[in-house]
């Protein structure tokens, strides 16, 4: 046993620092592993980024009534004879209620606003949130960066900071949306989430600007526990002539998230995949270039009595080691240029939704996982291959 | 009995047949060949290209085994044993010297005469004690840490036989040893050989070309078509 370490450790050490003698081969190998391991990363940490930002917009306390049969808030429409039920409606509908005995509620609609981005900039589609002042409060993890929250039956608007950075929007601005000018007084933030991508407004104001009058989309409730949401859809179930859906926001933005996420990794695997065959037909490459090399060493190694499992063992270790740099890199490559990238996407209103990629360690260990499967692969036939060379080799070859 | 086993030659082939498919067709190397050398003995093989001698060598080291016929070396019948076996045998029984060498340019001179000791349960003293004695053995004591790659054929050759000797393996199987060396380093490998043959009693059999190399060994066997055709002795 100690025998077969020590003759493995020659041939690693042989094959390592023979490395400079296939230089170029082994630097294409490593970069090619490299670049798969970079755009997997890429695309999970956009995946992961939607999701995280979708994710922790969603409270599990918070109930997202709709109406019509969807359970999307822009299909959502909830006619105001059911919200004045719902409102009417005594007792413990597993909804929670201020000290007057009002449901904490907020009734909400969404329009798509263009937005210009800068002076001269080009016109973005934002998500105009129209809510009661309650809005904000209902919501969890919101909180000012500047300004102050809209006052109710004014233009005025906050946007969340991610836009207000973006779009360069302060406190004191004035933007048009629509047909007419909205003040921003303030923005807000919510730790990233899809949230920061709104513009929100007073509810009467927004439908006023965009003749809207008596739509409401969505009725945002305070659940009164964490196991109330099952008690607020029966009552709903009861009282309604129209069909309404009562979803946890986490709910509603993880099934969002979930779609549009898994449609992300739907395109990155399958081209990351693809890369990572082109890849292991590199690696193969290069590994069975370096057998060839190492013929005479590994023929005379055999020779003098090395087993086969030393001559598979140091091929192998070699080939991992170079998709391990390649690893490497990728990996410090996608961090440097990926974590904290701003992008966006069209969210579920129809509107821009801004997330930040995040190279997270699952995405890592994902990604690092699949540049050292190309290692492993491309190594393991050069490996055979190289145990199954002739000895007779070390005796008619120039060394 | 004990008489009977020192007569017997340390090195026998008999009956010994040998082919290579050569594009789909057995080409005979060799067919019914003898051979007897006697433990202590120096023999040099001759013989144009094609005429077995590779093959023989191939066969005596074990990493080739006869189609038919019986190879014994020692009490070890190579004839009869599988790959890992001959390969355990090699580790423990011979040593070669290669005509280009064979060194591990990135191994010192020390390293890769410590090559054979790693398939040996020694300490790391032990291994380094051997591989000393050895190297200045062959008249490289001092020059352990040397790479190959800075030293010349005939130093690269006295390593190469370092490393044939350091596990102490009684039989020296020499590929055209002297084929990459000028005349004077030649005959100073050669004299080495001579030496290991006389003074420390190895076997050795030496393929070669060169008739002058030839005239080092007790006697030489001239190879044609897969037989022996002449047998010269050392006067």
């Amino acid at each position: 046993m100690l025998s077969q370490l020590q003759q493995t450790r020659v041939m690693i050490r042989a094959n390592l620092f023979s490395l400079h003698r296939r230089l170029a081969i082994s630097i294409s190998m490593a970069l090619s592993v490299a670049i798969v391991v970079c755009v997997l990363a890429g695309f999970l940490a956009m995946a992961k980024g939607f999701e995280t930002a979708l994710a922790s917009a969603g409270s599990s306390l918070v109930a997202v009534v709709l109406g019509g049969g969807t359970n999307q808030e822009a299909g959502s429409d909830i006619p105001a004879s059911v919200l004045r039920t719902i409102e009417a409606t005594a007792g413990d509908i597993g909804a929670a209620r201020d000290p007057a005995g009002n449901l904490v509620s907020s009734r909400e609609i969404v329009v798509p606003v263009d937005v210009q981005q800068g002076p001269g900039g080009l016109a973005r589609t934002l998500a105009l949130r129209g809510m009661e002042a309650a809005g904000p409060s209902i919501r969890e993890g919101i909180t000012l960066s500047q300004g102050r929250f809209f006052t109710p039956g004014s233009r005025e608007i906050v946007g969340g900071d991610r836009l207000a950075g973006e779009f360069g929007l302060s406190a004191g601005d004035t933007v048009r949306l629509g047909a007419v000018d909205w003040m921003v007084v303030g923005h807000f933030s919510a730790h990233g989430s899809a949230f920061e991508s709104e513009l929100w407004g007073d509810l009467d104001a927004v439908r006023a600007a965009f003749n809207r009058q008596g739509q409401v989309q969505s009725l945002r409730l305070r659940l009164s526990g964490p196991d109330s949401l099952k008690r607020l859809q029966d009552s709903l179930s009861t009282m309604a002539e129209t069909p309404l859906t009562a979803l946890s926001e986490a709910g509603l933005y993880a099934a969002q998230s979930g779609r549009t996420a898994s449609l992300i990794r739907s395109f990155g695997w399958p081209i990351a995949l693809l890369m990572a065959i082109g890849a292991t037909a590199g690696a193969l490459n290069t590994m069975m270039s370096s057998v060839s090399d190492r013929t005479v060493e590994i023929a005379t190694v055999r020779a003098l009595g090395f087993s086969p499992l030393s001559a598979f063992i140091g091929t192998w270790v070699e080939a991992m080691m170079l998709a391990a740099i390649g690893v490497i890199l990728g990996l410090a490559a996608s961090w440097i240029v990926f974590n904290g990238w701003q992008a966006s996407t069209i969210g579920a209103n129809n509107a821009r939704m801004a997330f930040q990629l995040t190279v997270s360690g699952d995405v890592l260990a994902t990604s690092g996982l699949l540049g050292l499967a190309i290692g492993i692969l491309g190594g393991a036939l050069p490996a055979i291959a190289a145990t199954r060379l002739p000895i007779t080799a070390a005796l008619r070859a120039r060394g | 009995m004990t008489q009977h086993i020192a007569q017997e030659p340390y090195i026998a082939l008999k009956g010994i047949s040998k082919a290579y498919n050569i594009g789909g067709q057995a080409v005979p190397i060799f067919s019914g060949l003898d051979l007897c050398i006697p433990h202590g003995d120096f023999v040099a093989v001759m013989g144009p290209s094609g005429s077995g001698k590779s093959t023989l060598l191939n066969m005596l080291a074990g990493i080739d085994r006869p189609d038919a016929g019986s190879l014994r070396i020692g009490a070890s019948h190579l004839d009869q044993m599988g790959e890992a076996a001959r390969s355990s045998w090699r580790a423990h029984h011979m040593g070669i010297v290669f005509q280009f060498y064979n060194l591990l340019p990135i191994l010192t001179a020390a390293e890769n005469v410590e090559l054979p000791l790693l398939l040996k349960p020694l300490s790391r003293r032990e291994r380094r004690i051997r591989v000393e004695r050895v190297l200045d053995l062959v008249g490289l004591g001092g020059r352990e840490r040397q790479y190959p790659g800075v030293m010349s054929g005939g130093q690269q050759q006295r390593v190469g036989i370092a490393r044939a000797i350091v596990c102490d393996p009684g039989l020296l199987l020499c590929d055209e040893p002297t084929g990459d060396l000028d005349r004077k380093s030649a005959d100073e490998i050669l004299e080495m050989l001579c030496f290991l043959n006389r003074q420390l009693g190895k076997t050795i059999v030496m393929v070669t070309h060169d008739p002058q190399a030839a005239l080092h060994a007790k006697r030489t066997l001239h190879l044609d078509k897969g037989d022996f055709v002449e047998e010269r002795r050392a006067a």
